[in-house]
C-alpha cells in the first residue's frame, strides 16, 4: 500500500528498523508522553471525563446507527448551502472527481489543509500526474510532503524528524541555507505558504464533523492554514468520510469537549470553524465554489458488522497512538498504512478486507487495553484486533505451525489430567537447559523470549501436585469464618442473584 | 460457602507458591479454599490469538470445575479477565453462554475479593522494604483493580511504597505477543524493567505472574538484584503465615 | 469577455450535470447504507436520547465577573493578549496606542456598528484603514493580506475554553481575523458566555437558512508544535491576538 510496506513487507520488519532508530525512539516517546500527560490534565481539569466519554459514545452510536437518515439529511441541506455534492464509492473514485474538479477549472495548483482522507487515497500524487501542484499547508504535513513520506502520527505528522532535518528540506526549497531552528523554519514556511495561498485555485480539505440537520461541516486546527484553504482560493473541495456525521451544533459542543482534549490537551483548539457552502453573494471572501465529495472506501464494510461497526465511531483524535505501549517503541511507520497505532492495526485490515495483511499488523499489540482507555468514544480496538486474529484462522488464513500448536493446547487443556502428564514430562525434560534453577538458553522456541529475559524453571512439585498435604494442613487449624464475613459473602451471593452482580468489574 | 481457587496455569506448574500463599491468607479468615482438580487453563493463548475453537475446549473445564462454586477467587487479573470474554466465547451457544454469565458473576480476582467482598485490607502483615507496584493492564482495565492493592500495601507495618514511573504501561508480555514480535515486547519490558530500576525498590509486587514472569526475566537477566513476588506472597510472608 | 461567458456556462452545464449523476448515486448510497444496517430507509427523524451536553452541564453558569476572568485566564494561557476595557473610547484608544507602537500602516477592520462608533479613523490618521467591503471594486483579500492589524467586534465569546466566535455576512470578512500579523477583538461584555454550548446553540436555533457562510471559533494566536514539540507562534493567522472586554 505504500512504498515503506513494499521495501518491507511486514510489521516485523519495519518495526526492526524503528526499534533501532534512537532519534525516532526518543522522539516518539517524547511526543506520546506530552500528548497524552496534556490529556490526563485537561481531561481530570474538565472533569467527569467518563460521562462525557459515555455520551460522545453515545451520539456516535446514534449517528451511525441511523447513517442513511442523518448523512442524507446532511446532503440535502449541504446542497440547499449551495454545495455540490459528491458521492465516492472507492478512493479511485473520489480521485477521478478531485481531478474532474481540478481539470474543469484549470486549476494550477491546490492548497490543502490536514486531511486523513486524502492521505488514504494517495490524491497528492493522483493531482501531479494531471500537472496541478498539491501543496500541504500544515506545518508538519508540509514537512513530510516535502520529504515525500507518509505522515507517522494522525495529529503530528512529523513526530518522526528533528530540526536539523527538517532544516535540509526547507533549505532546498528556500535556496539558500536555513538555520534549524524552530522561529527561522516556522516563519519562512509561513511566508512561504503565504504565497502559494493567495495563487492557488483550488483550497481542499479534510472534515472533522459534518453536521446533518444545516448541512454544515466542521475543521477543527490550531495553524489556521484550514482557514486559508477555505477564505482565499476561489474552489473549495472537501473530502468527507461517510462517517463524519452529527445530529447538530448542539452535539458538536460534547465533540469539541472531547476531540482537543484527547489529541492535545487543549480546550478547544486555536480554530474551530463551521462552514455552511460557499460565500454568500454579498460576501467579499470565501470560495464562490464548494464540493464535498462523500467517500466510502470499505467505511460501509463496518455498518452491520457487529464487532467492527464500532470503528466508525472514530473521532480521529490520536489518544490511542499516544497511549500505545508498541506505538511508543515502533513509532507510526512501522504501521505500514496511512492510520497508525491501535486505530490503524484495525481500522487499515478493516477497510481493505486485506486477509493476507491481517495477522501481520494485528498482531502487533499486546492488547493491554490502554488505547480503550483513552479513547474519548470508548471504541474496543484490544477487543477488535482479537476478532481480526479470529476471522483469519477461521478464513483459513493462520499460520500452520500455530493452528497445529493451538489444537495440541485444545487437546492438553480439555483433560487436567493430560495436563498434569505433560507438566511431568516438562520437568524431565527441562534438566537438559536448567542451570541454577533458570534457563538462558536462546535456541529453539525461546529464543525470542530469552533474548530478553531468563525463563524460570519449573518447580519439583506443582501446585496440583501439593494441594492434598496443603489442604490437610490448612483445615487441620481452621477457625471458624468470622460471622461479619459470613454474612458479606451471603450479601455478595444475594446481589449477583439481584442481577448486581456483575458489579465488581468488566467493562 | 464455596469459595474456589482458580490457579491459572502459571500458577499451577511455575508458581505454586503464589497459590499456596492465597490459600494462607484466606484461611487466617477461616475460608478453606477449594480447589477442583479438573481445572486447566481459561484459554487466553487461543482466544487472544483467534483460535475460539481451541479456546472453547478449554474454556469448558472451567465451567465444569467451578459448576457449583459460590466464589471463584484466582491470582491473576488477565485470567479472571479471560472469564469476562467467556458470554462472548459462547455468543452460539445459549447452554454454555447461560453458564458463562454465571461464572463471571462469581469470578474474582485475589485482591479484589479480600478487599471489596470480605472487606479485609489490613491482613496485619509487616515487611519493612521499600516496594513497588506494576498495575497488571487487564486487572486494572477489565477488571477495574485499582485502589484494593494500594489499600493492602497501605496497612502493611513498615512497608515503604514507591511509585513506579509510567506505572500504567503495559510491560510487553501479551501472550504469544511476547514471541511473535519479540522485540517489541523486548524494548517493552526493558523499559519496564528500568523503570523498576528507577524506584531503587528492593521489592517488585503485582497481581498478575504472567506479568512479573516477563519483567523478572528480563531483571535476572541483566542480574539486577530485585525481588519479585506476587501481592499475596508479601501478604502471608508479612503475615507469618509462610 | 464572451469567451469567459461560454466557458462559465460550460461549467455551469458540467455541474449540472454532476448534481444529477449525484442525486442519481444519493439514492443507491443511502440504500446501500440501509440494507447494510438491515432496517429500511430511515425517512423520519430518529429519537435522539443524547443530544448535545449531559444536563448538568448545561445548567452550569458563571457569574460575569468570573465569566471575564476565566476568559481572561485561558486567553492568556495560550499566548494572547486581554484588556478590560469601561466604554467605546477606551477602545479607541488601547487600539490606536498599539496601532502607533506597532508602526502599523495598514489596518483592516469590519464594517460594523461597534467599530465605526469607536471613531478609529481620526485616532490614527498616519494609518490606511480599510473598511472590509465598503467598496465593490475593492480587492479585499489583498487588503487583508496587507493588513498589519484587523479590527473585528465578537458576535460571541465562550469564557470555558477561552474562545471568541465572528460570523461571517457581507460587511464581516472571513480574512480580517485571520490575514492580519494583529488581531484585534472587541468583546461587548454582554456577548460572553460561560460554555460554548451557550454559543453553539444559536446555530440550531437559527437553522440552516440563517447561517452565515463561515463560522470562526478562534482561541488565541496561530500555533503549531509540529517542530519537535516547539511551540511556534502565528504560524499561518494571526500570531497576535488582543482580546478587548469592553463594558
Amino acid at each position: 500500500m505504500s512504498a515503506t510496506g513494499a521495501a518491507h513487507p511486514s510489521v516485523k520488519e519495519r518495526a526492526e528498523l524503528a526499534l533501532n532508530d534512537e532519534f525516532l525512539r526518543k522522539a516518539v516517546k517524547f511526543t506520546t508522553e506530552r500528548l497524552r500527560n496534556g490529556k490526563k490534565n485537561a481531561s481530570a481539569d474538565h472533569g467527569n471525563w467518563d460521562e462525557w466519554r459515555e455520551r460522545g459514545r453515545q451520539i456516535r452510536l446514534h449517528t451511525i446507527a441511523h447513517l442513511d437518515y442523518y448523512l442524507n439529511l446532511f446532503v440535502e441541506n449541504a446542497r440547499a448551502n449551495g454545495v455540490h455534492v459528491h458521492f465516492a464509492d472507492t478512493g479511485e473514485e473520489a480521485v477521478r472527481i478531485s481531478l474532474d474538479i481540478a481539470e474543469r477549472k484549470s486549476a494550477k495548483s491546490v492548497v490543502k489543509s490536514k486531511s486523513m482522507v486524502s492521505e488514504e487515497l494517495h490524491l497528492n500524487h493522483a493531482l501531479e500526474t494531471i500537472g496541478v501542484e498539491a501543496i500541504e499547508t500544515d506545518l508538519g504535513e508540509y514537512i513530510i510532503q516535502l520529504a515525500g513520506e507518509m505522515p507517522s502520527h494522525i495529529v503530528i505528522p512529523a513526530i518522526h524528524k528533528n530540526r536539523y532535518q527538517i532544516a535540509d528540506l526547507l533549505s532546498e526549497v528556500a535556496g539558500e541555507r536555513l538555520e534549524a531552528d524552530t522561529t527561522v523554519l516556522a516563519g519562512f514556511v509561513r511566508k512561504k505558504l503565504r504565497e502559494k495561498f493567495l495563487e492557488a485555485d483550488i483550497g481542499m480539505t479534510g472534515c472533522n464533523f459534518a453536521i446533518a440537520e444545516t448541512g454544515s461541516m466542521v475543521l477543527f486546527e490550531n495553524e489556521g492554514n484550514a482557514r486559508m484553504v477555505t477564505t482565499v482560493p476561489k474552489t473549495q473541495i472537501t473530502l468527507m468520510g461517510m462517517e463524519r456525521i452529527i445530529p447538530s451544533f448542539e452535539d458538536l459542543e460534547v465533540m469539541a469537549t472531547l476531540l482537543p482534549r484527547s489529541a492535545t490537551g487543549q480546550k478547544l483548539t486555536m480554530y474551530m470553524s463551521g462552514i455552511s457552502g460557499p460565500r454568500r453573494s454579498d460576501d467579499a471572501d470565501g470560495p464562490d465554489e464548494m464540493h464535498i465529495i462523500i467517500v466510502d472506501n470499505g467505511r460501509s464494510l463496518q455498518l452491520g458488522d457487529p464487532e467492527f461497526q464500532e470503528l466508525l465511531n472514530c473521532i480521529r483524535c490520536g489518544a490511542c497512538l499516544n497511549a500505545c505501549p508498541v506505538y511508543r517503541h515502533i513509532g507510526g511507520h512501522a504501521y505500514g498504512s496511512t492510520y497508525s497505532g491501535p486505530i490503524g492495526a484495525v481500522l487499515t485490515p478493516a477497510l481493505n478486507k486485506n486477509i493476507a495483511e491481517w495477522d501481520d499488523i494485528a498482531n502487533a499489540s499486546s492488547l493491554c487495553g490502554a488505547c480503550y482507555e483513552a479513547c474519548p468514544v470508548k471504541i474496543p480496538l484490544h477487543e477488535m484486533l482479537i476478532y481480526l486474529r479470529r476471522r483469519k484462522v477461521e478464513s483459513g488464513h493462520g499460520n500452520k505451525l500455530e493452528a497445529a500448536g493451538m489444537k495440541g493446547f485444545a487437546v492438553l487443556m480439555a483433560n487436567a489430567s493430560r495436563l498434569r502428564a505433560i507438566l511431568a514430562l516438562g520437568k524431565i525434560g527441562q534438566k537438559l537447559v536448567v542451570r541454577k534453577g533458570e534457563i538462558r538458553t536462546k535456541i529453539g522456541p525461546l529464543k525470542g523470549w530469552n533474548s530478553y529475559r531468563v525463563t524460570p524453571s519449573l518447580p519439583r512439585a506443582s501446585f496440583r501436585d501439593r494441594w492434598a498435604t496443603l489442604d490437610q494442613e490448612i483445615r487441620h487449624g481452621l477457625q471458624e469464618l468470622n460471622p461479619e464475613m459470613q454474612r458479606r459473602l451471603e450479601n455478595a451471593v444475594k446481589q449477583r442473584q439481584q442481577g448486581g452482580g456483575a458489579g465488581h468489574g468488566g467493562h | 460457602m464455596k469459595v474456589s481457587l482458580f490457579i491459572t496455569c502459571l500458577g499451577d506448574a511455575i508458581y505454586p507458591r503464589v497459590g499456596e500463599a492465597m490459600v494462607r491468607v484466606l484461611a487466617k479468615y477461616g475460608i478453606a479454599l477449594d480447589f477442583p482438580r479438573i481445572q486447566t487453563c481459561c484459554g487466553q493463548p487461543a482466544f487472544n490469538s483467534g483460535y475460539w475453537k481451541e479456546a472453547r475446549a478449554s474454556a469448558l473445564t472451567l465451567l465444569d470445575a467451578f459448576e457449583d462454586s459460590d466464589f471463584v477467587i484466582s491470582p491473576s487479573g488477565s485470567c479472571t479477565g479471560m472469564i469476562h470474554h467467556y458470554p462472548k466465547l459462547f455468543e452460539d451457544d445459549p447452554v454454555q453462554r447461560e453458564r458463562a454469565l454465571k461464572l463471571q458473576a462469581k469470578s474474582y480476582e485475589f485482591a479484589q475479593f479480600l478487599v471489596n467482598v470480605l472487606g479485609v485490607t489490613d491482613v496485619g502483615a509487616t515487611f519493612p522494604r521499600k516496594v513497588t507496584y506494576h498495575p497488571s493492564c487487564h486487572g486494572t482495565r477489565l477488571l477495574g483493580v485499582k485502589d484494593e492493592p494500594m489499600a493492602l500495601m497501605r496497612h502493611v507495618k513498615g512497608l515503604e511504597f514507591i511509585p513506579l514511573p509510567f506505572a500504567e504501561d503495559c510491560c510487553g508480555f501479551g501472550g504469544t505477543f511476547a514471541v511473535k514480535m519479540a522485540d517489541i515486547s523486548g524494548a517493552m519490558v526493558t523499559e519496564k524493567a528500568d523503570h523498576v530500576k528507577e524506584t531503587e525498590a528492593e521489592v517488585l509486587v503485582g497481581l498478575d505472574m504472567a506479568c512479573l514472569m516477563n519483567i523478572a526475566g528480563n531483571l535476572r537477566y541483566r542480574n539486577e538484584p530485585v525481588r519479585v513476588m506476587h501481592l499475596a506472597e508479601l501478604l502471608a510472608e508479612g503475615a507469618n503465615l509462610a | 469577455m464572451a469567451d469567459i461567458d461560454k466557458s462559465e456556462t460550460a461549467h455551469a452545464a458540467w455541474l449540472k450535470e454532476m448534481e444529477a449523476a449525484s442525486r442519481a448515486k444519493q439514492e443507491t448510497f443511502m440504500n446501500g447504507i440501509a440494507a447494510r444496517l438491515r432496517h429500511p430507509r430511515m425517512k423520519e427523524k430518529p429519537a435522539h436520547p443524547y443530544r448535545g451536553a449531559l444536563d448538568f452541564w448545561r445548567e452550569f453558569e458563571w457569574t460575569e465577573e468570573e465569566r471575564i476572568a476565566r476568559f481572561a485566564d485561558n486567553w492568556r494561557s495560550v499566548g494572547g493578549h486581554v484588556a478590560r476595557l469601561s466604554n467605546a473610547d477606551e477602545v479607541r484608544d488601547f487600539i490606536a496606542g498599539k496601532a502607533k507602537e506597532l508602526g502599523a500602516r495598514f489596518v483592516v477592520r469590519q464594517n460594523q456598528a461597534e467599530l465605526d462608533a469607536l471613531g478609529l479613523e481620526a485616532a490614527l490618521p498616519d494609518a490606511r484603514i480599510s473598511v472590509w467591503n465598503s467598496d465593490p471594486e475593492e480587492h479585499w483579500k489583498a487588503r487583508a493580506a496587507e493588513a498589519d492589524i484587523g479590527v473585528v467586534a465578537a458576535d460571541y465569546a465562550a469564557a470555558y475554553t477561552g474562545s471568541v466566535t465572528v460570523l461571517s455576512a457581507k460587511d464581516k470578512g472571513r480574512s480580517v481575523s485571520l490575514l492580519p500579523t494583529v488581531l484585534m477583538i472587541v468583546i461587548p461584555i454582554e456577548r460572553l458566555k460561560t460554555r460554548l454550548g451557550e454559543v453553539l446553540v444559536n446555530f440550531d436555533r437559527a437553522g440552516r437558512e440563517q447561517l452565515p457562510a463561515g463560522i470562526h471559533f478562534i482561541s488565541g494566536p496561530s500555533r503549531s508544535s509540529d517542530i519537535e514539540n516547539d511551540l511556534t507562534i502565528g504560524v499561518h493567522g494571526p500570531g497576535i491576538v488582543y482580546a478587548l472586554i469592553v463594558g
